[in-house]
């Protein structure tokens, strides 16, 4: 039952079928609620109905569940891998699950294809996989390299290997691929200031994460004018990943202040934070995500992002907004904690 | 402006204000005389022990204002003009409606100057500057200020309330007093209450009496604080589904406010506008705000009793009151623990003088 429905999964990832993905996120509901203890206790919480007539009707577990359960949807000896949220803010890590990658190798690599992404020369601006087990990101970039140990230019002790790097960036043959959190883009920047090359024609960025967790403040036009201006190509040719561990897919948008896309076999909910229901495009709402690969968790995620519906389909992403809560004396008690964990 | 007249003028100009307290003159006066004596009652030396002794006011004043309350604002003020001194005040980037209404009922010759940013010569140019806000900010303008200037600092504070009664609807009614005004981002808004007992029940029952209770009017949340409150509450109704003792209550359809039990009586960080966290009475409750004990300002207890102040002074509080009382703390109270008329003036000690 759990490999045909990873199956079915498998191939409306490779040959997807609009009309089959509200069966298809409907049986994998069902097979959550029953595998899943955390979720169905959730989901009876909620008073949620046995049978669904909707994909959108399917609850959505915050992404703070990752961090205070384990969220699996297999029994856990069948556990083969671990991914963790980076935990910059000091509450621990949200944990991803999985008792196989099959799902989560096929959305990398049919998400990337969907978009007509190149297959070129990858540099890759993180660690090895083997250097960051945990690091979903890691992962995503080994699937795409094939693994390759040069591809990855972040040693296990986090430091960029320049050397090899000015070498990848300054051979002047095929084009390539730079692909990294934009955290890594602005501390190759700080690392190599007199960094400017002109990469070849074709060639991309693919930046990711934005600068969380940096303590900077730069907005994605800056950020986006500066590769730019370092890497000799338009800002045109400049991709955002979004994506998070505790999903097994990304969606993706290209340029400045453009919408993000998602594969077939994700959807998305604006939701107003105010009164919890689904908002109408261009209004201003909290970020549901609902993503078939997430088969080993749960299907629908509500993330702490703000993002915007657009009439092409996509969302405009705003992100969070760190600075709304604490406010005021809020701020003494979280400053505390914060660095009661930091201790 | 001789003092009987400023002072006249001060409490007509707070009459308006009536979350200010009871500010007559006669009030301000025996506020005065607690504080000061004799001292502030003009340029005669008064006896002083075994020699005279007068006050004169620390004057100019600069007060930095946040924007979380006026209320803090306000009484900043007030003891600046109470003392007889020339006020500067820095308001916060989006200003103060309150404290224009304030300053334009004071004759002219006692108004502050206010502006949204330090003026040239203000900072170095005060004898008294007075800050609200954060740490940071407090160690910001503490590197600046010269050893010659007196430096006075409400950093950012935490209460709470204690309580060993099952809730009725005088106690919510008190609770929501508390809780509610200025969205529960000023200092005296307690941020959790301990309840002796049964908590879970106290809080169910606090849920069901707290949509009756009043709600002073307020600013519409701004999306990046409503997306916070919505995050945290979908981490509660998580936990709530997931972990025994804990429950969540909230307001139908909108963020208007949230009852939290959390079994575990440890610490943890409220993202107030109005989200009241019960959780049980410690074993050990002044060792578990042990952490926070040079950040608790008020202490709401209920009932108030010999054995309650105790644990309460025990515990680190500045103020104890009732439950119900915490957002009006009287005229005469030591604001973060000091005395507030005192703190800005200057006595000068006179020997030897015939009387």
């Amino acid at each position: 039952m759990i490999k045909s429905l990873e199956s079915e999964i498998l191939s409306f990832l490779r040959e997807p079928v609009e009309e089959r993905f509200e069966s298809l996120a409907l049986e994998i509901f069902d097979f959550q609620r029953r595998e899943n203890l955390v979720y169905a206790k959730y989901c009876d919480f909620l008073g949620t109905p046995d049978r669904l007539d909707s994909w959108k009707r399917v609850p959505a577990l915050p992404q703070i569940a990752f961090k205070r359960s384990e969220i699996r949807s297999f029994p856990r000896p069948q556990m083969l891998t671990e991914f963790r949220t980076s935990g910059t803010t000091g509450e621990g890590h949200g944990k991803h699950f999985f008792p196989s990658l099959r799902l989560y190798e096929a959305s990398v690599q049919q998400g990337w294809d969907y978009f007509n992404l190149p297959r070129h020369r990858f540099i890759l601006l993180m660690q090895h996989p083997d250097d960051a087990p945990f690091s979903s990101l890691s992962r995503m970039g080994g699937f795409l390299a094939n693994f390759q140990r040069d591809r990855f230019v972040i040693a296990r002790d986090g430091r960029f290997e320049t050397g090899r790097l000015r070498e990848e960036l300054l051979d002047p043959g095929e084009a390539l691929t730079l692909f990294g959190t934009a955290l890594a883009f602005l501390n190759l920047i700080e690392e190599i200031p007199s960094l400017r090359v002109n990469l070849p024609p074709g060639s991309m960025v693919m930046e990711t994460g934005g600068p969380k967790g940096s303590g900077r403040n730069i907005d994605q036009r800056d950020l986006y004018e500066q590769l730019s201006l370092r890497f000799g190509i338009g800002t045109d040719s400049i991709w955002n990943e979004y994506g998070m561990t505790e999903l097994s897919s990304q969606f993706y948008s290209r340029d400045v202040r453009s919408s993000h896309r998602s594969p077939p076999w994700m959807r998305f909910q604006i939701v107003d934070p105010v009164t919890n229901q689904e908002s109408g495009i261009g209004e201003v709402g909290l970020l549901r995500i609902f993503d078939l690969a997430n088969l080993w968790s749960v299907l629908a995620v509500l993330t702490q992002d703000l993002a915007v519906a657009q009439p092409d389909g996509g969302f405009l992403l705003l992100g969070r907004d760190s600075d709304a809560l604490p406010r005021g004396c809020s701020r003494a008690m979280d400053e505390l904690l914060q660095s009661a964990r930091s201790r | 402006m001789l003092r009987d007249k400023r002072i006249a003028a001060i409490a007509s100009a707070a009459a308006a204000f009536s979350w200010l307290g009871d500010w007559t003159p006669e009030n301000l006066s025996r506020w005065i005389e607690l504080e000061l004596g004799l001292l502030l009652n003009g340029p005669e030396p008064q006896r002083y022990g075994t020699h005279h002794c007068l006050t004169i006011p620390l004057s100019p004043i600069l007060h930095i204002v946040s924007g979380n309350t006026p209320h803090a604002a306000l009484q900043s003020l007030l003891r600046g003009l109470i003392v007889g001194a020339v006020n500067w005040i820095k308001l916060p980037s989006g200003g103060l409606p309150e404290l224009n209404t304030f300053v334009d009922r004071l004759p002219k010759e006692i108004r502050p100057a206010m502006a949204t940013r330090l003026l040239p010569g203000w900072l170095e140019g005060a004898e008294a500057v007075v800050v609200f806000g954060s740490d940071a900010a407090a160690e910001e303008f503490a590197g600046k200020i010269l050893p010659t200037q007196k430096f006075l600092a409400h950093g950012h504070k935490i209460s709470l309330g204690l309580i060993w009664s099952r809730c009725h609807e005088q106690l919510a009614e008190g609770i929501a007093k508390d809780v509610f005004p200025f969205d529960q981002l000023g200092c005296l808004s307690p941020q959790f209450f301990y309840v002796a007992g049964d908590s879970a029940e106290f809080a169910r029952q606090l849920s069901q009496l707290l949509p009756e209770q009043p709600r002073p009017g307020r600013a519409a949340k701004d999306l990046g604080i409503a997306a916070a409150l919505r995050a945290f509450r979908e981490e509660w109704r998580f936990r709530a589904a997931t972990e025994e003792g804990v429950f969540l209550w909230e307001s139908p359809g909108n963020l208007d406010w949230a009852v939290v039990h959390d079994p575990d009586p440890g610490l943890v960080a409220n993202p107030l506008h109005s989200t009241i966290f019960i959780k049980p009475m410690p074993l050990d409750t002044a060792l578990l705000l042990s952490p926070i004990r040079r950040l608790i300002s008020t202490i709401g207890l209920h009932p108030v009793n010999r054995e309650s102040v105790n644990l309460g002074v025990r515990s680190g509080a500045q103020r104890l009151c009732p439950i119900g009382q915490m957002q009006n703390p009287p005229l005469t109270w030591h604001h973060d623990g000091w005395p507030a008329l005192a703190s800005l003036v200057r006595y000068v000690d006179v020997e030897g003088l015939e009387t």
